[in-house]
């Protein structure tokens, strides 16, 4: 086993192990989304990773990027329906190691987006619940090449525990509390794109900064990234002491 | 089935009173809710979820003890409420009810989450002085807000020093009175192209 194959190990463990600290203590699950994709893209070869689940409307609603790039080619997955997570949503399959530079038959608009952003191949992993489809998670890539198998079972490792993590949020779990729970993660996601603004035009900064500041306030004081959102909306946190 | 529907709005979190109502114990849903100050639709506002309750006449826990009493006398057994929200943007509840006890089905309760969406961005529209064929275009068209809309608002909140609520509807009032997509306005917004000056009605384009 190489070093930097060991310490991956050992990051996806503690990883794992987090989460599942998380899953006992309670959790906001923007924020675990969130933490999940910075995680997928600190142990995996990726560039780049999102979580996305479905709106009660059947259509994918964004949950969690790792980087504004992401945020906006899922944010186009999400509008145009088309693009690796609404293929593995809609199929409950994984999409692996897709060369961008032969995907414009299959993605003829997603494609030449995401390559404009830097990025060279893409994967999603499906988030399943029985024999349920319940979101996806993509990863993309700005290099060619193979995805390792071993990165593959880890990535899929973490959408299953995404998976769990919706279970978890409510013990009662039914369709119907499903339902709520993504409405309100959903949710949440907005208010954190609405205090996105707000920061912005304070502070002068683009909106990929902005959510930098935004993440590394709640980061640096623990709190949770919606919370940090909604206390900027109301005005009873100002960007200006970030 | 339901027997009724109300939808209440809500301004700086005090009751402005029905939008519009359905059925005969509507206008008793929204009046007691307003007076009482409890109800499915205020719970639903406050606490930002559903507000359910299957048997008024048997509840598990009394949710509302003025209120409750209020709509078993007019004929209502069960009653639901569903926030009207778009992010932090809180607009109201959507309010539903039954005469005749039972929870929703799950195909109802994931329709009454979309019905609220629907009447979200149908009071939006109005408010933005829309008309109906713009909101019907709208509605059918753009299934979702784009985050970039989102991202707009917040900063038009700030560049007007007023609400997102207040915020969301200038934008929306300036994508009709210019005929252009919402998210478009957005986009210039969030590139900086477009600035909503707090001075005066006009808004330049740097």
């Amino acid at each position: 086993m190489t070093e930097a194959h060991s310490s991956r190990e050992v990051l996806l463990t503690r990883t794992l192990v987090k989460l599942a600290d998380t899953l006992v203590e309670g959790f906001d699950i923007v924020d675990l989304f969130t933490f999940l994709a910075d995680r997928c893209v600190e142990i995996l070869d990726v560039a780049a990773a999102g979580l996305m689940l479905p709106r009660t409307n059947g259509e994918l609603g964004i949950v969690a990027s790792s980087s504004e790039a992401m945020h906006i080619l899922e944010a186009f997955e999400a509008q145009s329906n088309e693009g690796p997570c609404p293929d593995c949503y809609r199929t409950g399959q994984p999409v692996v190691n897709l060369d961008l530079a032969t995907a414009h038959g299959r993605w003829p608009r997603f494609t030449p987006r995401a390559l404009v952003a830097g990025f060279r191949s893409v994967h999603a992993l499906p988030m399943r619940l029985r024999n349920d489809t319940i979101g996806a998670l993509n990863l993309f890539r700005t290099h060619e090449g193979r995805m390792s198998e071993s990165d593959v079972n880890a990535a899929q490792s973490l959408a299953d525990v995404a998976s769990i993590a919706i279970l978890q949020y409510r013990t009662d779990i039914d369709l119907r509390a499903l339902n709520d729970q993504l409405s309100y993660a959903l949710n949440s996601r907005i208010v954190i794109e609405q205090a996105k603004g707000i920061v912005g035009e304070r502070s002068g900064t683009d909106m990929a900064q902005a959510f930098t500041l935004l993440r590394s306030y709640a980061r640096n004081n623990g709190r949770r990234l919606a919370d940090v959102a909604r206390q900027v909306i109301d005005g009873t946190l100002r960007p200006e002491s970030f | 089935m339901m027997s009724g529907a109300v939808i209440m709005l809500v301004s700086d979190d005090a009751p402005l009173g029905s939008w519009c109502t359905s059925g005969e114990a509507s206008g008793l849903m929204e009046e007691a809710q307003y007076t009482l100050g409890e109800g499915p639709c205020i719970d639903a506002y406050d606490l930002e979820c559903p507000a359910i309750e299957p048997d008024l006449a048997n509840p598990e826990t009394v949710r509302w003890p003025a209120f409750s009493p209020v709509l078993l006398r007019a004929g209502a057994r069960a009653v639901f409420g569903f926030p009207l929200r778009i992010g932090a943007v809180r607009l109201g509840a959507l309010g539903l009810y039954r005469d005749t006890p039972g929870p929703l089905t799950d195909d109802q309760h994931a329709d009454a989450l979309v019905v609220a969406d629907v009447a979200t961005r149908a009071v939006l529209a109005l408010q933005a002085n829309a008309s109906p064929s713009e909101l019907a275009t709208e509605i059918e068209t753009g299934a979702n807000l784009r985050f970039v809309v989102h991202q707009a608002c917040g900063m038009v909140a700030v560049q007007l020093s007023v609400s997102l609520t207040e915020a969301l509807i200038r934008l929306r009032a300036y994508s009709f009175a210019n005929d252009r997509p919402i998210a478009e306005i957005a986009e210039d917004v969030v590139a900086r192209r477009l600035h909503f000056d707090p001075d005066s009605e006009e808004i330049y384009e740097q």
